[in-house]
Order: structure tokens, then C-alpha cells, then sequence
């Protein structure tokens, strides 16, 4: 008789548990669910304002579903942004650079990571020094640096300092390498050594091919600040043939604003209105295809952050 | 006697040579950095600091003419739009800093646990990352057909804003829009608190469960000790972000200065005050974190 009382009441309070648990599951998943939603809000405010006709975007009762979605939107800001010879700037300057970033930053760390040398500390302070300071800081002798060498509205002052180490983030990228190599074991490296393999050919052939996880992401990393950033191409490119997409993106806001004050104004494009929906879509666009490859490599970076390593400062 | 002898410095001799080829070895491997290094941050750090105190005289070579700390005063005295423009800065920066270690490691915690889904979260929670921290981030930001922003999408309800009146809804929304602007850059910390996340060994945990620790304890006792180095990075990572960051009205200012009002040796002495700002924060988190810092036992 007791023991089936303590029997139902210990189902009773197991039942009373999972439910707890179901409970806690459910809050947890919601509190999840409006986290992320306000991390795609801008992301899908563009896509719907995107795919807007010019009747709904005025109408305060469309906020979410567009009464019909329109693909013009994108044709338009498709050509209206010369799209398809922008990209190739894009693509070439973000592909060169990510490539200047992945070789020459992982040398360095390695080089912090396993040599001894004189100067080391001081030489990796400098290194701390670059992560820290803003661009802001030395854009103006860099400039006149640049202009004097011609590289003016050219590729070279956004892909050069990449292959040296430096350019956008590269003492986060140095960094990033140095903790991932202090975590591997010396044992490789001293057989292949003992075997009689030079130091750049350990490096290369033993030591980097270890390295993808660090590798990858520092190439994502690379790749998509290169892609989203605009001050720098800003300052150093004026000419139109050498601009990148996100930096033809102020000049249709621009275009924007205007037509605000006068309402209407007639864009020299075959006689359309410029209005906020194409300019949704052409930003967009713009991130179109970094996020088709984000989207491609999402699992292995993610998979890469885990195993680079950063825990072990 | 004598071979003894010659053996010793001939072994020293040896040591030391071996000592000098990894040193050069190393060197070897830094070659491109050093070079880099010197061209593309020491020698244009140098020129900013002697244009910040001084003046041009000729562009041609830059030919400068030395003036003390004219141009400091100039920015600090003369110059209406400076003072405030640091000042908001240096509020958000205080502000949003802390904000943001918060709640990204609150999401870190969240996403690194088994569950369905994981990969989509994992993905939308990096979404603002590659949606920009440039001009689309900014633009987004800060325009709307009516000038409404993007971020007043999430509105105090109008029940709630009749209920506290007018002021305390405005503090309120005020709260939620930064708030919302600091998730939305918060992604690449996410992603490297969920490595340092990843890097706690999982026995500590089970060893803490078997003893009767809750989630709460296991939080403050094993979690968080564990992850400081990963929060001092992620603290300079963000300081420098905002810093730098586009939407920063310090930045704007500093580069319409160099390139609107052509006032080089000025935008120099302000870039230089912004940045001692940041670096003494900077220094300020490192020396604090220091004492609780997480020892992994220095294998090397």
C-alpha cells in the first residue's frame, strides 16, 4: 500500500518535472526565437521593402506583406548601379585581399607562436598596437603616402597592405594565427625538422595544411569586412571605373533624399521614380553574394571558430 | 686540458649558433610584416603625430613647421563641434560596451546548447555581421521613407505608453533602440564567445553536476572564470569596433576635417585625443581583468 502511494508519488512528481522542463524548453525557445528575430529585423525589413510597389510603401497599412510583389525593383537598381561591372571590382579587390590576409598574417603568427627571438615582446606589442589603432588615426599621411606613389584610384592601396600583414584588421588576423599554432604540439614539427625539412617547408607543408580551421575563418572574416567596408575604398577611389558596390550605395541614397524635398523627380533612367524600394533592393544586391557564400561556408566556419583555438590566451 | 677546453666554446660556440639560426629563421618568416609594418602603419603614425603639432607649410614632401600645441587648443578651444562630438562618444562607448559583453554572451550561452535549430540561430544571429558594419548597417540605421529609423520597429505598445506618461516611454524607447543597435553589432562577439565556450572541457561540468552545483553556480564558478581571457579580447575587439565603426559621429567628424575642410594638422591632433581615449580604456579593462584573469597552466 505504501509502496504504490510512494509509486504515484513518485510518478506524480517526475510528471510535474517534465512538465517544468517542457515549460522552461518552451521559454527558452521563445526567448530564442525574439532574439533572432530582432537580429534579422533589418534583413527582412529590406527583402519585403524590396519587393514593394511605389503605392504600397506610402500606404501605412502595408507594413509586412506587400499587397503584390514586384521583381522590377531589382531590375532597376540592378542596372541603375551598374551592378555587373561593380561586382568584379568587388570581387577582385575582396578575393586578392582575403588571399593577402590568409598568407601573409598566418606566417607572422606562426612566427610569434614558435620562435624565440630578440625583440619578440616589443615586436608583439606592435602587434596589439594595430589591432588598436583606428585607420581614422593615419588615413590622412596614408593618403599622401599613396598619392605620391600614384596609387590613387587603383586597387593597390586596398590590396597591398594585405599581402604585408596589415590593411583592415590584419593584428586581429595575426593574432587569431599566433593562438591557433601555440595550441599545436611541437612533435610534427621536430620530426620533420630531425628528417631534415627547412624551416619554409615544415611551415608549408607541415604547419599549414593543420591549419584550415584558423585558415578558413580569417578568409571569411577577410572576405566579408573587405566586402561591407567603404571608408577606406572611399577615400582612396574617386573614379567611377575603379568604385566598389558599397560605396555607389551613397550615391543612390542620395539620389533618394533629393527626390524627399521634391517629391518627384524624374530619374535619368528611363523616366522612373527612384523611390525606396529599389533602393532596398539594390542594397540588398549588394550583399547578395557575400551571403550566398556566408551561406556555403556557414558550418565549416563555425566548425572553424570552435577549433582555432582563441580559449588558450 | 686544452681539447676539454676548445670542446666547451666550441660546444657554446655551437648553442649560440644554433640560438642566432632560429632567431634569423624567425625573422625570415617576419620579413613581409616588418616591412609592412614599417610602410604602412610606423612611418604614417610617425607623420601624424608631427602634424598634430605642427603646421604646413608646403604639400609638396609635406614640409611642416613645428608649432607646439597650437593645434590641440585649437580643437579643444576654438573648435564648438569637437568637445560634444567626444563627449556622446565616449557615452556610448561606455554605455554600449558593457551592454554588448552582456548580451552576446547571454546568446553565446543560449545557442551553444544541443537543441533543434541549431544551425538556423546560429546563422541569423551572424546576419548583421555581413549585412554591414558599413554603409548598409549605417543607412539602415538612420532613414526611412517618413525618417522614421529602422530600429523604431520595435516600438514601446501604446497601451504600455499611456500607462507611464510620455517621458518614461521616451527613456524606455530610448533604451530599446540601443539596445537593439548593440545586438545588431554584436555578432562576431557572439562568435567568439561561443569558442571559448566550445574550449571548457566538459567533465568540469559533470564533475560540478555530480557534487549537486546548479545551472546558476555552475554559471558563475566554472563558465565565467573560465572565459575571462576571451572577454578582455572581446572587450578591446568592441571598444575598437565602435571606435571605428561608421555610424560613429567622431569618425564622420574627423573625416570631414581631413578631406572637406582640409584642416589635416587639426583632424590629426583630434584623431590622436580619440585614440588615447580608446587605449586608456583599453588599458584600463586589461589592468582590471588582469587580477581575475584564467591561467590555462602555460604550456609554453
Amino acid at each position: 500500500m505504501s509502496a504504490v502511494r510512494k509509486m504515484s508519488g513518485g510518478r506524480k512528481s517526475r510528471a510535474a518535472r517534465l512538465g517544468k522542463t517542457f515549460l522552461l524548453r518552451l521559454g527558452f525557445y521563445f526567448l530564442l526565437c525574439a532574439l533572432s528575430f530582432i537580429f534579422l529585423y533589418p534583413f527582412i525589413t529590406m527583402i519585403v521593402k524590396s519587393l514593394m510597389t511605389d503605392d504600397d510603401l506610402y500606404n501605412i497599412t502595408v507594413k509586412w506583406l506587400p499587397s503584390q510583389a514586384t521583381w522590377s525593383n531589382y531590375d532597376i537598381a540592378f542596372r541603375r548601379m551598374r551592378f555587373r561591372a561593380y561586382v568584379w571590382n568587388n570581387v577582385i579587390v575582396c578575393g586578392a585581399a582575403t588571399l593577402g590576409h590568409t598568407l601573409s598574417c598566418s606566417l607572422t603568427g606562426y612566427a610569434f607562436a614558435r620562435y624565440r627571438f630578440r625583440l619578440k615582446n616589443v615586436l608583439f606589442m606592435l602587434v596589439i598596437l594595430m589591432m588598436i589603432v583606428p585607420v581614422q588615426v593615419i588615413i590622412f599621411p596614408l593618403y599622401k603616402q599613396y598619392s605620391d606613389w600614384g596609387w590613387l584610384n587603383s586597387f593597390l592601396p586596398l590590396i597591398a597592405p594585405t599581402f604585408f600583414g596589415m590593411g583592415l584588421n590584419g593584428g586581429f588576423f595575426i593574432f587569431l594565427f599566433r593562438q591557433f599554432f601555440m595550441g599545436l604540439p611541437y612533435e610534427m614539427e621536430e620530426a620533420a625538422r630531425v628528417d631534415g625539412c627547412g624551416p619554409l617547408r615544415t611551415y608549408a607543408r607541415i604547419m599549414l595544411p593543420m591549419a584550415q580551421a584558423p585558415l578558413l575563418v580569417c578568409g571569411v572574416l577577410s572576405l566579408v569586412w573587405h566586402w561591407n567596408d567603404y571608408f577606406e575604398p572611399g577615400v582612396y577611389i574617386t573614379a567611377p571605373a575603379y568604385r566598389m558596390l558599397p560605396s555607389v550605395l551613397p550615391n543612390l541614397y542620395a539620389l533618394l533624399n533629393q527626390e524627399n524635398h521634391t517629391m518627384i523627380q524624374v530619374n535619368e533612367l528611363e523616366g522612373i521614380v527612384f523611390n525606396e524600394a529599389m533602393l532596398m533592393a539594390a542594397t540588398f544586391l549588394c550583399i547578395l553574394p557575400i551571403l550566398v557564400a556566408y551561406l556555403f561556408l556557414q558550418r565549416r566556419f563555425m566548425e572553424g571558430v570552435e577549433r582555432s583555438g582563441l580559449t588558450g590566451m | 686540458m686544452q681539447g676539454r677546453d676548445a670542446s666547451g666554446t666550441r660546444k657554446r660556440k655551437k648553442k649560440m649558433g644554433i640560438d642566432r639560426k632560429r632567431s634569423l629563421e624567425a625573422y625570415l618568416f617576419l620579413i613581409p610584416w616588418l616591412i609592412g609594418i614599417c610602410v604602412f602603419f610606423a612611418f604614417p603614425i610617425f607623420t601624424s603625430i608631427r602634424l598634430s603639432f605642427s603646421k604646413i607649410t608646403s604639400f609638396k614632401g609635406l614640409l611642416t613647421e613645428w608649432v607646439g600645441l597650437k593645434n590641440y587648443e585649437y580643437i579643444f578651444f576654438y573648435d564648438i563641434n569637437f568637445i560634444p562630438t567626444f563627449l556622446q562618444v565616449v557615452y556610448d562607448t561606455l554605455l554600449n560596451t558593457p551592454l554588448c559583453m552582456v548580451f552576446s554572451l547571454v546568446i553565446a550561452i543560449l545557442i551553444n546548447r544541443k537543441m533543434v535549430g541549431r544551425g538556423f540561430f546560429r546563422t541569423a544571429f551572424f546576419i548583421p555581421v555581413l549585412l554591414g558594419s558599413g554603409y548598409i548597417m549605417k543607412q539602415l540605421l538612420g532613414m526611412g521613407v517618413d525618417g522614421t529609423t529602422i530600429t523604431t520597429g520595435i516600438m514601446v505598445p501604446k497601451l504600455i505608453s499611456d500607462l507611464l506618461g510620455v517621458s518614461i516611454t521616451t527613456v524606455v524607447q530610448g533604451f530599446l533602440d540601443r539596445i537593439t543597435v548593440v545586438l545588431w553589432k554584436s555578432g562576431v562577439q557572439i562568435v567568439l564567445f561561443l569558442a571559448g565556450l566550445q574550449g571548457i572541457s566538459g567533465p568540469l561540468y559533470e564533475a560540478a553536476r555530480v557534487d549537486g552545483a546548479t545551472e546558476w553556480e555552475m554559471f558563475w564558478k566554472i563558465t565565467l572564470p573560465m572565459i575571462t581571457p576571451i572577454i578582455l579580447m572581446n572587450i578591446v575587439y568592441t571598444i575598437v569596433a565602435f571606435f571605428t565603426d561608421g555610424t560613429n559621429p567622431m569618425v564622420d567628424y574627423i573625416y570631414k576635417m581631413n578631406f572637406t575642410n582640409q584642416m589635416y594638422e587639426n583632424a590629426a591632433a583630434m584623431s590622436w585625443i580619440y585614440f588615447l581615449f580608446a587605449l586608456v580604456l583599453c588599458l584600463i579593462c586589461i589592468l582590471l581583468m588582469r587580477r581575475h584573469m584564467y591561467d590555462s597552466g602555460s604550456k609554453n
